[in-house]
């Protein structure tokens, strides 16, 4: 089971690690070995603990980009409405492509999610796939489309400029990489948008949007788990922890925007790649 | 019958199906599919919620889909 302190700190890990391309499935994998903890991502009351820190850290995304959420829906009514999207709506275009960025994504997760997580339930396949993370955020740099510049105007009509459909579709199909733990949601979309010729501020804010419906349906779902008896023994903790996340994730999520208006996924890259090397050989030993 | 007629047909058709095929998931137990349904095993009492969602959400896409494309010319722009 799960002490408070040890929830403390998971719920800690989680608000960061979803946000920051560093894979949070990959974090909460190897923190408990690392540290000695009789916890497996596996283990039925870690599983319903994840939906709670899964839940506050959607819950904190939905609240930061609630203005952008309640135009994209409106754009969404819109452009249902009028059965066709208005080339100048731009709420109503960025609306469709995080429809057809989810579905993929959300489709591989609801039929692969359990065949990859027990296939890659260990911390020393964690630190191997965040090796590959780091290349692919160094990849993704590398192969951009445009030098990274300080942006104007509103983020969200730039996006919905700069992505297409098969983009988009492409970018949310990527998400579903972080079923394995050490790769990331957020770096894989982020990587993406910048392969798709998107800032590393518009990637973010991309990134961002598409994995609020992803990790709130996905902690949704779960919720069963959390009410029922499942979670008898653990609701506490899974309260401590989604308050610890949704602290970490509200902070990371400002700082993340600030950063990537002037800054790139390199150091990301440079850290996936460092932990993944060290924890290898620290594993191997 | 056009090729944009028989396209949106085509995406109504499935769009239903894969709606009625999500209602099956939901209500069939493994045991009970049709063996040549994804999720089948012989016995099982456990329902393929999951598949049932997976199911649904290409139907209601294709439902969008047919919906966005059967709009009138002079109103539909770029969907």
């Amino acid at each position: 089971m799960i002490s408070y302190s040890q929830a403390i700190l998971l719920g800690l890990l989680q608000g960061v690690a979803e946000l920051f391309p560093i894979s949070s499935l990959g974090q909460s994998v190897i923190l408990p070995r690392l540290l000695g903890w009789d916890i497996h991502q596996n283990d039925s009351y870690f599983i319903t603990f994840l939906v709670a820190t899964h839940l506050a850290t959607a819950l904190v995304l939905l609240g930061f980009f609630w203005s952008d959420w309640v135009r994209i829906v409106k754009g969404l009514g819109r452009s249902l409405r009028d059965r066709g999207i208005d080339p100048a709506d731009k709420d109503a275009k960025l609306a469709w492509l995080l429809v057809v960025g989810t579905i993929p994504a959300g489709i591989l997760g609801l039929l692969l999610e359990h065949r990859l997580r027990a296939v890659f339930a260990s911390a020393q396949s964690a630190a191997l796939f965040l090796i590959l993370n780091g290349v692919l955020l160094y990849g993704a740099e590398l192969l951009r489309r445009r030098a990274p510049a300080p942006e104007t105007g509103d983020g969200d009509r730039r996006v919905a400029d700069g992505v297409g459909w098969k983009e988009a579709a492409s970018i949310g199909a990527a998400q579903a990489l972080a079923l394995i733990p050490g790769l990331s949601r957020s770096g894989a979309t982020m990587g993406g948008g910048l392969l798709v010729g998107l800032s590393n501020e518009d990637a973010a804010r991309f990134a961002f949007l598409l994995a609020t419906p992803i990790i709130g349906a996905a902690a949704v779902l779960k919720l069963p788990e959390l009410i029922g008896s499942q979670g008898n023994g653990v609701r506490g903790q899974a309260l401590v922890g989604a308050l610890c996340a949704a602290v970490t994730a509200y902070f990371s999520i400002r700082f993340l925007m600030r950063y990537f208006e002037t800054n790139r996924l390199t150091p990301f890259a440079v850290f996936c790649f460092v932990e993944g090397i060290v924890l290898t050989l620290y594993f191997a030993l | 019958m056009s090729k944009h007629t028989a396209l949106v047909a085509v995406a109504v058709i499935a769009g239903v199906v894969l709606i009625g095929l999500a209602l099956v998931y939901w209500i069939e137990p493994a045991g009970s599919l049709p063996s040549w349904l994804p999720g089948h095993t012989s016995g099982s009492g456990h329902h393929h919620v999951k598949h049932g969602l997976a199911a649904f959400l290409l139907g209601l896409a294709c439902l969008v889909f047919a919906w966005f494309r059967s709009a009138p010319k002079k109103q539909q722009h770029e969907a």
